[in-house]
């Protein structure tokens, strides 16, 4: 779907010159949330924007849909690849002299005259995102929460296959972040798009993200599945940033290097509600000290346990279960 | 204090004076706003950034600022017998007043689409619109509070050009108080062209405040 390959990106202020993406290469596929995080000045936002055409290369290429490296692509095509991609920002850039009808169907007032068929779509995409009762208000009227929603609706209306998200949940406070990233989930879900979202927070990577890239000094230092990197991180960085949402095992097993015969669980999301602790506890009559435990955002578990005696039995009965086990 | 024959000359000066102002700001505000567009499209952030043209819209704007009102329309004054056949009177002073006020607005006008020009951009060219159509269905209907703040400030600035206009010919509440004010030393007559001035001034203010107030959407 977006095929990334070897960007290199130069700012060139005054004299002075700022590497913002050097030799990256991505590949987003189809139908999924991939989440790009990475502090502020990674290149993150600038790669994002890579994918509609809104900044420029000096060298590689971007493909999107059939269009291949899309810098070369003329003024008119240019603009048809960015009707098929919406776009929320971070300070949601709404009109304030429009009201949200009229925000919502601007990307398309915009280009041409809006039909009744224009008209009852964006009404349908503000009931969707739950605001059909602020339909002729202006955005200073609503809050934060209220404008990023006016936001996605206004992304959704020109049908798009791919919605890109720039830090859409940085400007919102914590209750409002986990309705607007369970509204993105949905979207995803009901329209089949593919989401590519901006953070530095891996709480929104955790909740709804498949796929995580990470970025840093503009180079790509990690990525992949989401379970993936989060069973496995590999920088530095990417741990710092697990236990910032309490999910760094690693940190456990540092500080528990006194404890021999530890071991780290994976449990398959099929597995993850039965009680496999509990009954081979029970069954060889040794205790279990469970370390630490979590879920990952695709619902496996994962655990790290200290395992007093009947080691090998138990660890055997363990793999028979399917889990999958690691000495550490 | 005054006989019949002064009240009719103030309502005459103050016809002209309005008559001068009024037709000028509408002119200024087309041309400022064509001349703030162009200057902001082509600056560093603009989307048709274009250092040459930029350069030489800067200097023609920065020039026409620079050069005093009254020596403009002493320069200015081949051009319009050319175009109008007289310099005296309220119509032979547009030509002055327009190119005076223009690049002042036009600078306005710039600044005014800087405020949030860079987001506003961003967010119209994500919708594959056009530059003109982002200019025309973006940019300035959001920035219109500030534009039309901008353009009450150019009017007055065109009211008190109208005096010194005025004062060399053009008639109006300028032409009044120094002709009779000065020249007659009748010093009630300047006192009533500054207080009518003043009102007038008041009187645009509120307007422009107005207007500006209930195009926010607050």
């Amino acid at each position: 779907m977006i095929n990334i390959k070897n960007i290199k990106k130069v700012y060139k202020v005054n004299k002075n010159s700022f590497e913002a993406l050097s030799d990256v290469s991505l590949n987003i596929k189809a139908n999924t949330i991939h989440g790009i995080i990475g502090e502020s000045g990674a290149g993150k936002s600038t790669l994002i924007r890579l994918i509609n055409g809104l900044e420029d290369y000096q060298d590689g290429s971007v493909d999107v849909f059939e269009y291949k490296n899309i810098i070369k692509l003329n003024k008119e095509s240019s603009r048809m690849l960015k009707k098929r991609i919406g776009m929320v920002y971070q300070s949601f850039n709404l009109l304030e002299r429009k009201t949200v009808l009229e925000n919502v169907l601007m990307p398309v007032s915009i280009n041409r005259k809006a039909k009744i068929s224009d008209i009852k779509k964006a009404k349908e995409l503000i009931a969707l995102v739950g605001l059909s009762n602020f339909i002729d208000k202006y955005p200073n009227h609503l809050s934060g929460g209220q404008k990023q929603r006016v936001g996605i609706a206004r992304s959704l209306i020109n049908n798009p296959e791919i919605l890109l998200c720039d830090e859409p949940t940085s400007a919102l406070d914590p209750t409002t972040i986990k309705s607007v990233l369970e509204l993105i989930k949905d979207i995803k879900s009901k329209f089949n798009i593919t989401v590519v979202i901006v953070t530095h927070d891996m709480y929104v990577i955790k909740e709804i993200c498949d796929y995580v890239t990470e970025m840093e000094k503009g180079k790509v230092i990690e990525n992949g599945e989401v379970d993936e990197v989060f069973y496995h991180p590999s920088q530095l960085t990417t741990k710092k940033l697990l236990s910032s949402i309490g999910l760094n095992y690693e940190l456990i097993i540092s500080n528990n290097k006194h404890i021999k015969n530890k071991y780290i669980l994976f449990f398959e999301k099929e597995i993850v509600e039965s009680s496999i602790i509990t009954d081979i506890s029970i069954k060889f009559n040794t205790r279990i000290n469970i370390l630490y435990a979590s879920i990952t955002p695709n619902e496996k578990g994962i655990m790290v346990v200290h395992i007093k005696s009947n080691v090998n039995e138990i660890l055997v009965s363990l793999k028979s279960l399917g889990v999958v086990v690691e000495n550490v | 204090m005054f006989n019949n024959l002064d009240v009719d000359l103030f309502i005459k000066a103050l016809q002209e004076t309005v008559f001068m102002s009024a037709i000028s700001t509408i002119f200024v505000g087309i041309l400022g706003l064509i001349l703030g567009v162009f200057l902001y499209l082509t600056s560093e952030n603009g989307m048709l950034k274009n250092k040459f043209a930029y350069f030489i819209l800067s200097l023609i704007t920065s020039l026409g600022r620079s050069i005093p009102f009254l020596i403009l329309i002493v320069l200015l004054i081949p051009f319009t017998r050319l175009i109008l056949g007289t310099i005296l009177g309220p119509s032979a002073a547009l030509p002055a007043l327009i190119i005076g006020a223009t690049p002042f607005y036009g600078r306005i006008v710039e600044l005014s689409l800087h405020e949030k020009g860079k987001d506003l951009v961003e967010t119209g060219l994500s919708f594959g619109a056009t530059t003109f159509n982002i200019v025309l269905k973006i940019l300035i209907p959001e920035s219109l509070p500030s534009l039309i703040r901008g353009l009450t400030v150019t009017a007055i600035t065109i009211i008190s050009y109208t005096s010194i206009a005025g004062a060399i010919g053009a008639g109006g509440l300028g032409n009044l108080a120094y002709l009779y004010g000065y020249a007659r030393n009748k010093i009630e007559v300047t006192l009533v062209a500054t207080f009518l001035i003043v009102l007038l001034i008041i009187g645009v203010q509120f307007i422009g405040d107005f207007t500006s107030k209930k195009l926010t959407k607050k």
